[in-house]
């Protein structure tokens, strides 16, 4: 650095360079993840920040603020890996904001995070998890686990509880312990599990899902398990539909899959046999 | 209206008119029948569209097919589309302290086969209109689309395609509404139906 | 909340009631019959206000039953779904409505066509391949749509039935007691054990 220095010590940029001491100091007494521990939310000035936030979202409220609830997401464990689908509609009340949502949040290349409930919400607080992820990833030289990413996200949000956090999301990824699938919500609820779906259409992936599983699937049968679930939920819950997205997460990290447009996908369902009642 | 979803449009073309319907039955998020019409005949050449709540509907469909029967005898002929409108209003007035919830549009050829359309709100005030009537979850989404699409002196198979387009690409747009729809054109020779072929989500 | 199920197949329809009794938390008895027989081809189930089933489907029963004995022959499902309907249709604005979801099942003799409709507490009918009522409805409308033809047979039919209350026995947080299924077809009505 100090060849650095000398080198361009008469140029204008060498007053930038002049304090470099100074600059090391505080580099190293610096941490990022320190300053940004906590991410600091202005809160509204009235009494009550809770009572404010609820008048203005109740779906009786005028000029409420609509927040995108409707919408079916699943995963599942099985021999291969974890299938995750998600449906891509955002609705505000009965009309359709958008039928081409991301619903799958890409954290890193290893980690997976479905969203469902406020989509502010889940954009926001995986983003952070992705931000602390690759902290750790430096920190420590060393991938995060699956249970300890999903653990600081469970953890982030418990501290907001009952201020009106909406999300119900499942963290998927593959680490040194294997495939791993955890379901994490607003309420702080965070749990393990094989197979999970969640949203208003999840009753109705669940009834596809839970008849057509077993741990022994073929890669494509599992993947076309989740894409049948999902096309079902859309089919059958008016707030859910759009387009079936569709993942697989391996050893070698996740695999998107494809985008399904349900309006197609209805058709060739239809046109194909539907095979035995097992 | 937002119980069990549902969506109607009505326009008017060159000597003829147009009425379509979404065919959903919901409660409220859960689809239940994609085969519940909400367009009914009542003269062979007037039809009256009733979305809103579907116990009212077929309730409604029932007693204005009794009147308009009635009204055959007594008066030894068909009832012209204004007529109809007129006994719609009164009859949803009459119940002006514990509505029907439904919103009925009427689209026909009167006697001299000039077209004429008209919707009313639940308690019977009638809206006479030249060009289309909306009715049900969708009407914000309707009028949109038929303000853009629609112009004058459309030929049947113009006012079809017109309509068809209009009614598809507004229940794009709400949850509560589609999964199929009725398309019914009515010619002064003759009244065509034809079932579309929509998104299912 | 009670469950009830139907499904038509090619000649014949299934139905099935769970049959639990329950006043507020307490389970009153297991083997409560849900349905009633209104003629020897139309079968109705019915859940929702304790109290208000028996009423009206008896009523509904007596009414169809004295039909048959004046003019000598049976209403249609489809004639008598229509009845049951507007009868719920009136109760529904008079003062004391009756709070019931109906499934009625039947065989047309007449066509030769088996008939389901779906009927719930405001009076909306509707003609439908399969049925469900309840919370059941969230999880099995799904598997129906995925397995459910028009050709079935009555094996494919109770295999399908069983699928679905499996379904309902590993999700709901309920607890799910034995099921009642009976299915109607040319030959009348009858009991099954799933």
């Amino acid at each position: 650095m100090d060849t650095l220095v000398s080198k361009y010590a008469n140029s204008s940029s060498a007053a930038s360079f002049d304090n470099e001491e100074h600059i090391g100091d505080s580099l190293t007494g610096w941490d990022a993840a320190n300053q940004f521990a906590i991410p600091a939310f202005d809160i509204p000035m009235v009494g009550n920040p809770v009572d404010f936030l609820r008048a203005h979202t109740d779906a009786s409220a005028e000029n409420r603020i609509r927040i995108q609830h409707g919408t079916t997401t699943l995963a599942f464990k099985f021999q291969g890996g974890i299938v995750v689908a998600v449906d891509s509609r955002a609705s505000g009340g009965s009309y359709i904001a958008s039928q081409t949502v991301k619903k799958v949040i890409e954290i890193n290349p290893y980690l997976l995070g479905t969203m469902a409930g406020g989509a502010a919400d889940c954009q926001y607080w995986e983003r952070e998890l992705g931000r602390r992820c690759r902290l750790y990833e430096l920190r420590n030289k060393e991938r995060i686990s699956v249970a300890a990413a999903s653990k600081i996200l469970s953890n982030m949000v418990y501290d907001y509880k009952g201020m009106g956090l909406s999300m119900g999301t499942m963290i998927t990824g593959w680490d040194k312990t294997g495939p791993q699938l955890f379901y994490v919500d607003s309420d702080g609820t965070r749990m393990r599990g094989e197979r999970f779906s969640v949203g208003s259409g999840s009753t109705f992936a669940y009834g596809v899902l839970d008849s057509g599983y077993d741990y022994n699937l073929s890669i494509p049968d599992a993947l076309e398990l989740g894409r049948r679930a999902i096309y079902h939920a859309t089919h059958r819950d008016a707030y859910s539909g759009g387009s079936v997205n569709v993942f697989h997460v391996k050893q070698t990290g996740w695999e998107f899959k494809g985008n399904f447009d349900v309006g197609e996908l209805h058709w060739e369902y239809q046109a194909q046999p539907k095979g035995p009642i097992v | 209206m937002e119980y069990n979803g549902g969506a109607v449009v009505a326009m008017v073309g060159k000597n003829c008119v147009a009425i379509a319907c979404d065919k959903r039955l919901g409660v409220q998020a859960m689809t239940i029948s994609t085969e519940f019409k909400k367009t009914f005949q009542v003269t062979p050449k007037t039809y009256i569209g009733l979305p809103g709540l579907a116990t009212d509907v077929q309730t409604l469909a029932e007693k204005f097919r009794f009147k308009v029967n009635m009204y055959k005898l007594k008066e030894e002929r068909e009832i012209e589309p204004r007529t109809l409108a007129h006994l719609v209003s009164s009859t949803l007035y009459e119940r002006r302290f514990g509505p029907w919830f439904v919103e009925p549009v009427v689209a026909g050829l009167d006697k001299e086969n000039r077209p004429f359309i008209c919707s009313t709100d639940l308690i019977g005030c009638i809206n006479f209109a030249k060009d289309f009537v909306v009715s049900g979850t969708t009407s914000n989404q309707l009028y949109g689309m038929c303000e853009s699409l629609w112009e004058p002196d459309l030929e049947p198979e113009e006012l079809f395609e017109t309509i068809s387009q209009s009614l598809m690409n507004a229940v794009d747009r709400d949850c509560l509404s589609g999964w199929g729809a009725e398309v019914t054109v009515i010619t002064p020779d003759k009244v065509i139906t034809r079932t579309l072929r929509s998104r299912q989500d | 909340m009670d469950t009830l199920f139907g499904i038509t197949g090619k000649d014949f329809v299934i139905t099935a009631y769970d049959s639990k009794a329950v006043a507020s938390i307490t389970l009153m008895k297991i083997g409560e019959d849900k349905s009633r027989e209104l003629n020897p081809h139309t079968l109705m189930l019915f859940s929702g206000e304790p109290g208000d089933g028996v009423h009206f489907s008896e009523y509904i029963e007596r009414n169809i039953k004295l039909y048959g004995i004046r003019n000598g022959f049976e209403l249609s499902p489809r004639a008598v779904s229509s009845f049951a309907r507007r009868e719920l249709a009136d109760s529904l604005r008079s003062r004391k409505p009756y709070s019931v979801n109906l499934l009625i099942a039947g065989y047309d003799v007449k066509t030769n066509k088996p008939a389901l409709y779906w009927l719930d507490h405001l009076a909306s009918l509707a003609d439908v391949p399969f049925a469900a009522h309840g919370y059941g409805a969230y999880y099995c409308l799904s598997l129906l749509d995925r397995y459910h033809r028009e050709d079935i047979s009555e094996e494919e039919g109770i295999k399908l039935m069983q699928k679905c209350i499996a379904e309902l026995r590993s999700r709901m947080i309920l607890n799910m007691p034995d099921f009642v299924a009976k299915i109607v077809n040319k030959d009348g009505i009858r009991l099954v054990q799933l």
